[in-house]
């Protein structure tokens, strides 16, 4: 027990174990919106879940209610509630109505903030860049440990969306893939689509007070981006990109210390790094084997697949270099 | 949707009444009947904005009317489900969307399986057969990307076929297909009308239509013409469908040969006629 408490005291496991959790939490949802073509709506939900915050904080005086999660999870539906209407209006595309809805909501909540709570810890600032460093000051007591509470939100956060992703795996694979077919087949997509939403603005919040709007959705676009380019299997990429969103945490963490520059910021400059090396050294898509392949084109292998040459950019990409006769 | 419930035309495979649909206020879809008996191979006709996606999808309740209902073997199709496979159209998925052929083909019965339930060996050796029934067992561990395009559009006939359904619903199956896949789906159409299925397949290629399907529904936002092919595949109904300019071959009472249908999707390669 007081090895544990010693562990859990160390400022640097807490600083840690907190960027590792948001950016698995993050990244398991995050590898559904990408596919989805609608990562965007992490930055929107991120700003918007704060008009929830200040909601709730309106309406029982204190900040210190799990009643903030809940406003902060309608605030985020009624981002993607509102650019649903805006798109199905035929008058914007969905980015121009995202970049119309989260900005109203986000203003709106300042300005809550400046007339009506002033003088509370709350402020656009630490909401888009958050203070992970500090984490590990707020402290609860549970079971006779002192954990720190950003620690023990994001515990609790991580498993629910790990559930979420294990029970409803099928659901999410054919939701994103082909909702015609999970609307046919009476598997509800749009329900998937609005769970998704929901965890991923109770998850903005949880990830708020440590890491801020910014690295939460550098966690939440970055990590599975890259195992997209690294795998070609879905279970992998969710795993792929847990393992970068941990790395990324403990790298970036030693390189802050390293260079005395923001923990955060160096958390999300190193899930860019992760990108990059993805984006050059993937089996498939990256371009170094891209390169590869165009010195040593594969024959075509048979008519079949010589007749539809062309219609996708993968389809003469069937052998990685190792492939390649020469 | 209003369902009325209970029994409603139980002798035909599908029925399809007072159908309306809009998007942003222009009607796409306007007051549509229609009836295909069992065991027909359906084709649905008509011009670019027809409708005719449109339809399938207010079928399957993608794409939710202003009125009407869909009634399956007598039932509302809420309740028939199961006897329904529905094949978008290729185009309408992300094909490097990172899975397996297999996979895919294995989608087809998550609706049997039910919410929250895993696919197991069964659905895996379900999908294989499959699989094999479209020629494609050996591509079962291909990342969809890798395959060509009627390799893809097989696959997601695979799809259809492992849901062992009584209706096929099909967008364009033969959308930008080469002509050695164009002849296996044919056979594989056939051979399900054999086994007393119905087919009812969104249809671009005028050419093909009385070759490869024996029910015909004109659409142009209304209904046409709609019947057996024998008896609606007329220039007259044509010309109704598509304008006075397109010219048809074999349709009985018009002008003759070649035509150039209207839209025909780009890269499409050309087709050889069959018999």
């Amino acid at each position: 027990m007081t090895a544990l408490q010693a562990w859990l005291d160390a400022p640097s496991v807490t600083i840690v174990a907190v960027g590792a959790l948001v950016g698995v939490a993050a990244t398991l949802l995050g590898t559904f919106l990408v596919l989805r073509r609608e990562s965007m709506l992490s930055d929107a939900i991120s700003h918007a879940v704060l008009l929830g915050i200040v909601g709730a904080y309106l309406l029982t005086g204190t900040l210190d209610t799990p009643l903030h999660v809940v406003g902060a999870a309608l605030a985020g539906l009624a981002t993607v509630v509102l650019t649903d209407l805006l798109v199905r209006s035929r008058r914007v595309k969905q980015d121009a109505a995202i970049g119309l809805v989260f900005p109203a909501l986000f203003a709106a909540a300042v300005l809550l903030i400046n007339v009506y709570a002033r003088d509370v810890h709350l402020d656009a600032d630490a909401v888009l860049l958050g203070e992970i460093a500090f984490a590990w000051l707020d402290v609860v007591r549970v079971g006779g440990l002192e954990v720190a509470r950003s620690l023990l939100t994001m515990l609790v956060v991580t498993v629910l969306n790990l559930a979420f992703v294990v029970l409803a795996y099928k659901e999410l694979k054919l939701a994103t893939f082909d909702p015609a077919l999970a609307v046919a087949l009476g598997l509800r997509p749009g329900l998937i689509g609005l769970a998704l939403l929901s965890l991923l603005s109770v998850t903005a919040v949880g990830a708020f007070d440590a890491v801020g709007a910014i690295l939460f959705v550098a966690f939440v676009i970055v990590p599975p981006t890259a195992a997209y380019l690294l795998t070609d299997r879905l279970w992998r990429m969710l795993a792929y990109g847990s393992a970068i969103a941990v790395a990324s945490s403990v790298i970036g963490y030693r390189v802050a210390v390293a260079l005395d520059v923001s923990i955060g910021g160096s958390m999300a400059s190193v899930t860019g790094g992760f990108l990059l090396l993805a984006l050059a050294l993937g089996p498939r898509h990256g371009l170094i084997a891209r390169a590869l392949r165009r010195r040593a084109p594969r024959p075509p292998a048979g008519a079949d697949l010589a007749s539809s040459a062309g219609t996708s950019a993968h389809t003469t990409a069937a052998a990685g270099p190792a492939g390649a006769p020469r | 949707m209003t369902v009325v419930g209970g029994v409603h035309e139980p002798t035909l495979a599908l029925h399809v009444e007072d159908l309306t649909a809009s998007y942003a206020h222009q009607a796409v879809l306007w007051d549509v009947d229609l009836n295909v008996p069992p065991g027909v191979l359906a084709a649905i006709v008509g011009p670019n904005g027809a409708g005719k996606s449109t339809l399938l999808r207010c079928i399957i309740g993608a794409v939710r009317p202003n009125a009407g209902h869909v009634y399956v073997h007598g039932r509302p199709y809420r309740e028939q489900r199961r006897r329904v496979a529905y094949v978008p159209q290729r185009t309408s998925v992300d094909w490097d969307f990172p899975t397996t052929a297999l996979d895919v083909v294995t989608m087809g019965l998550y609706g049997r399986l039910g919410w929250f339930r895993r696919p197991r060996r069964t659905e895996a050796d379900e999908a294989l057969e499959a699989l094999a029934m479209v020629g494609m067992d050996d591509f079962a561990d291909r990342q969809i990307a890798q395959l060509s395009g009627g390799q893809q559009q097989r696959v997601f006939l695979a799809r259809a076929l492992v849901q062992d359904a009584d209706l096929y619903l099909m967008d364009e199956p033969f959308a930008g297909v080469d002509a050695t896949t164009e002849r296996a789906i044919v056979d594989l159409l056939k051979d399900l009308r054999a086994r007393g299925k119905t087919v009812v397949a969104v249809h671009h290629d005028l050419q093909t239509v009385a070759t490869y399907f024996d029910w015909l529904a004109l659409l142009n936002v209304r209904v046409i013409a709609q019947g057996p092919v024998t008896e609606t595949y007329t220039a007259e109904n044509l010309h109704a469908a598509y304008g006075p300019r397109v010219v048809l071959l074999g349709a009985t009472g018009g002008p003759a040969p070649a035509a150039a249908p209207a839209d025909r999707a780009p890269g499409e390669e050309a087709r050889t006629p069959v018999a």
